[in-house]
């Protein structure tokens, strides 16, 4: 078992620049979730621990090794795909055990350590099975048992939950937690959805456009993005942004003011800020600015207003006993302890309460 | 909808099954016909039930013909299955030069055969053709390939080994299909080459093989016609080269026996049937391997 580093990492495709200058610190044991929006290089970041792609500068280590030099097959580290890469010929069995025969293993260790791997993610029925006669999920199991049957160093899974339902993928993540938590080895895992994030992480690593934009535990990406990035691609559904200004003492944003001693703006008036959905109160009378409700979407257990209030959009996270209608008229209020403060030209994060 | 669907259909497959019956089926059905027949082009066809089969049998050049055949077969099949296959492998990536290498391969295909046969003609020339004068030069020998039978049969088989064009792209298309993702977790699992090759791209383009197979085979017998007519001429004495194909064309031909030829036709499709069937039987017991 061992941690990867990344230290200066950049890979360019030509012209293109994948990776800027990535530095990272996967701690040993650690299960580090890698998203972003599509092409922004996480999937690089996975390649370039796996070998297979190479870097362009920088260096990674895995333990006290440094890697950046290596083939594939001398870092010990084990890979899912996405599409799982099971090969249509052989059984599970023979897929499970590929690397240990491709190394070298006798048979009598290979059917051991097949059975075990398979065992633990719950696929050793179906050793005999070909990969055409499993389902989807069961092919991500295999997929899972043969990367673990090695006993890597690293695991690197790619988006290996993208491909399931949405009901197994929940399962899935569940038990891939578990996995981790049994096996404890270092796992790096990528995903573009910020849920799977969060919920599967012990850390995570928000990266957009080539650059790593946070790294932290769910709930410090979660509660102190570092900037607006950050803030709007975590959480479902997204921040609201309203641009903001100091005015008459005020700071102004739309029908909304804010004291800004409270929020300890200094001297920045050009900012931009932030209100999460459940952030936004909603009451149908009262204290608040008057706004409209435009759509109403009731998902069971959380139920999401847009509300206009003179020109202003929200997304408001509201109680089910409130029973809203399209063009009821209701009061919000947004606490100044809740705001979230940007930088309007850098989108950094500023310090306002929460921080 | 459905029925103009239909329509438009059968009028695009039109041309296809026009040129099939008129160019393949009708010139089948008369040759089964004429197989029982004697005719010579200038009196009518004349009724002789089996009579051309039983002669066949008798034929001492005819036995020749085919034992040549099949010989060809036995060596030009795996010899261009094998070269369609390693070129296919080693030409699939990408690198510098790739594109001119793979034209390279598939450029004997589309020269006509007749000029093809003409060219090698004059490669294999003994006395001042390029190839014998190579092999001087390394030392090797230098056979004489138009008079020698067994060199001539030889060069029959060597010059099939230049036109695997369309073996060749078949594989490389069926190569570049297969998953990349297979050969990276090959590679992170440090599988060596020929592993790889044994356990992984040679199961996985086992169907498309086999189907070059039975290709091949069929197509076998008639690729030694060109060949065999202008650059040994059916030759050397007595019939080293004479293939099916060619037997049929002397007596259809030369001699003017339009019935005994579209008998020994019969026999060819016969024993190209045959022999597909064979190969189909022995590959179907273990072709559950390769289930994808």
């Amino acid at each position: 078992m061992a941690g990867l580093v990344y230290a200066a990492v950049r890979k360019d495709y030509g012209d293109v620049a994948a990776l800027r200058g990535l530095e990272l610190d996967v701690a040993d044991g650690e299960l580090l979730v890698f998203v972003g929006p599509s092409g922004s290089g996480k999937s690089t970041a996975l390649r370039l621990a796996a070998g297979l792609e190479e870097v362009t500068a920088g260096t990674v280590h895995i333990g006290t090794r440094d890697v950046t030099r290596l083939a594939p097959a001398e870092r010990n580290v084990s890979m899912v795909f996405q599409s799982y890469a099971l090969f249509p010929h052989l059984t599970v069995g023979e897929n499970i055990g590929f690397g240990l025969r491709a190394r070298g293993v006798p048979r009598g260790d290979t059917v051991r350590a097949v059975e075990d791997a398979a065992r633990i993610v719950g696929c050793d029925a179906l050793l005999g099975r070909k990969p055409h006669e499993l389902s989807g999920g069961e092919r991500q199991r295999v997929a899972l048992a043969r990367a673990l049957a090695r006993r890597p160093d690293v695991f690197l899974l790619d988006e290996p939950l993208s491909n399931l339902d949405a009901q197994l993928r929940v399962d899935t993540r569940a038990e891939l937690k578990r996995l981790h938590a049994t096996l404890g080895t270092t796992m790096v895992h990528v995903t573009h959805d910020q849920l799977e994030a969060l919920t599967l992480g012990t850390r995570v690593a928000v990266i957009d456009a080539g650059v790593l934009q946070q790294v932290g535990t769910p709930a410090e990406i979660y509660e102190r993005p570092s900037n607006r990035f950050v803030a709007r691609f975590v959480g479902s559904p997204p921040m609201n942004m309203l641009p903001a200004a100091l005015e008459d003492g005020f700071l102004r944003a739309g029908p909304f003011a804010f004291d800004p001693e409270v929020l300890r703006l200094g001297s920045r008036a050009a900012v931009e800020i932030g209100i999460r959905p459940e952030h936004v109160a909603v009451v149908r009378s009262g204290d608040g600015v008057s706004a409209i409700v435009d759509v109403v979407e009731d998902a069971g257990s959380e139920t999401f207003a847009h509300v206009r209030a003179s020109g202003t959009r929200l997304v408001a996270r509201v109680s089910p006993g409130l029973a809203l209608e399209p063009g009821a008229t209701v009061r919000i209020h947004i606490a100044a302890r809740n705001l979230y403060i940007f930088e309007r030209e850098t989108g950094v994060a500023l310090g306002g309460i929460r921080r | 909808m459905r029925d103009r669907d239909t329509r438009q259909l059968a009028l695009m497959l039109a041309p296809f099954l026009l040129g099939l019956t008129v160019l393949i089926g009708v010139p089948a059905v008369v040759t089964f016909g004429l197989a029982l027949t004697e005719y010579d082009l200038i009196r009518s066809p004349r009724f002789v039930g089996l009579d051309n089969f039983r002669e066949l049998w008798d034929d001492e050049v005819f036995r020749i013909s085919i034992r040549n055949s099949l010989m060809f077969m036995a060596f030009a099949v795996p010899l261009r299955l094998a070269g369609a296959l390693a070129l296919g492998l080693l030409l699939h990536r990408r690198f510098r030069g790739a594109g001119s290498a793979r034209t390279s391969v598939y450029l004997p295909s589309v020269v006509p055969d007749v000029a093809y046969a003409l060219l090698w003609l004059w490669i294999f020339n003994p006395l001042y053709g390029p190839l014998n004068l190579v092999l001087d030069a390394l030392g090797g020998p230098t056979p004489q390939w138009m008079t020698d039978p067994r060199a001539a049969q030889w060069a029959i088989i060597v010059m099939s080994l230049f036109v695997i064009g369309e073996g060749f792209l078949v594989v490389l298309a069926t190569r570049q299909s297969l998953p990349g993702e297979l050969y990276e977790l090959a590679a992170l699992e440090s599988a060596k080459p020929w592993y790889v090759f044994g356990r992984v791209t040679l199961p996985l383009i086992a169907p498309t093989l086999l189907l070059l197979l039975f290709r091949d085979t069929i197509f076998s017998f008639q690729a030694t016609f060109v060949p065999a007519l202008i650059v040994t001429e059916g030759g050397p004495p007595p019939y080293a080269t004479t293939y099916l194909p060619v037997f049929a064309y002397a007596n259809a031909f030369e001699y003017l026996r339009y019935g005994y030829a579209a008998a020994a036709t019969l026999v060819m499709f016969v024993v190209t049937a045959a022999i597909v069937y064979v190969q189909y039987r022995i590959v179907r017991r273990w072709r559950h391997a390769f289930v994808v």
